[in-house]
């Protein structure tokens, strides 16, 4: 049989399934992201907002990346419907627990992906996905680092302002 | 229409390649419907995002599906078993295409 379908695209459709519910995922992390900006901006939280903003920034890449990766392969990439972002917290410990939670999410779902591209011989999808492994590891240790301060500084009162002037800004 | 070669056929429908013109064909019984690539992945992704449940737990209380196929060139009107078999029908295709892996092709028979 003549592999027409095989020479239009070189992944599997349940690896490119799954690249766009990671595209999802990403689209809806930005967008988590600056939600969280915009609550420590109103607060004066400069530095806390500055790192959000570039966060969401940083995650809408990611998803733009998978996004090509998928139509270079000869998938369908789908654009991500974004609903019922989170706007309300409770402090700025509550954001960056949810940053942390949210960094772990995207882990498990990155993990999830490759053991199935592993399983199946989907290596290309495995060998792009390899970037996104050690990205994670960084997001998920800029968060704990940052929830470290919580845990020597306190959560309440100047302690908050001295965390702000700490967070991380390139 | 150029020779055509059968792919695979669920209880309902039957998928074809056509080599020469590097497209793919499905019978749908009424009519035959010829598609590119693109247009076969984006037909996969709209019965993918089909919420089969909803026709039995009262949300979609006809139990009917619209589908518009090839940039809104077909439509096609759809019930709880056609929905299905469709499915059944695209897994075993991408798996003997060699684009499917075989837990999909198990999951639509579960």
């Amino acid at each position: 049989m003549k592999d027409i379908a095989r020479q239009q695209m070189s992944m599997k459709v349940e690896s490119m399934d799954m690249l766009n519910a990671q595209i999802q995922m990403e689209g809806r992390a930005s967008a988590s992201y600056l939600a969280m900006a915009s609550w420590c901006d109103q607060r004066g939280y400069t530095r806390s907002a500055e790192f959000l903003y570039r966060q969401s920034a940083e995650e809408r890449e990611h998803m733009m990346k998978i996004f090509k990766f998928v139509n270079d392969c000869g998938g369908n990439a789908l654009s991500p419907e974004i609903k019922n972002i989170e706007h309300d917290f409770t402090s700025l410990e509550e954001i960056f627990e949810t940053a942390l939670a949210q960094e772990i999410e995207v882990t498990r779902s990155i993990n999830n992906i490759i053991a199935f591209a592993r399983k199946n011989n989907d290596f290309g999808v495995e060998n792009f996905l390899q970037w996104f492994v050690s990205e994670q590891l960084e997001e998920e240790k800029n968060m704990r680092d940052i929830l470290d301060l919580f845990e020597l500084m306190g959560s309440e009162g100047v302690a908050l302002k001295l965390i702000d002037e700490r967070i991380p800004v390139e | 229409m150029f020779p055509m070669e059968r792919i695979h056929s669920s209880q309902y429908y039957t998928f074809f390649q056509s080599k020469t013109e590097k497209c793919f064909y499905i019978d749908f019984g009424q009519k035959v419907v010829g598609f590119r690539f693109c247009e076969l992945l984006s037909l996969r992704q709209k019965i993918w995002a089909i919420n089969i449940e909803t026709h039995f737990d009262g949300a979609n209380i006809h139990g009917f599906e619209i589908l518009s196929l090839c940039n809104k060139e077909h439509f096609f009107i759809l019930n709880t078993l056609e929905v299905l078999d469709l499915k059944d029908l695209l897994s075993g295709a991408f798996y003997i295409l060699g684009i499917g892996t075989q837990d999909s092709v198990l999951a639509t028979k579960a």
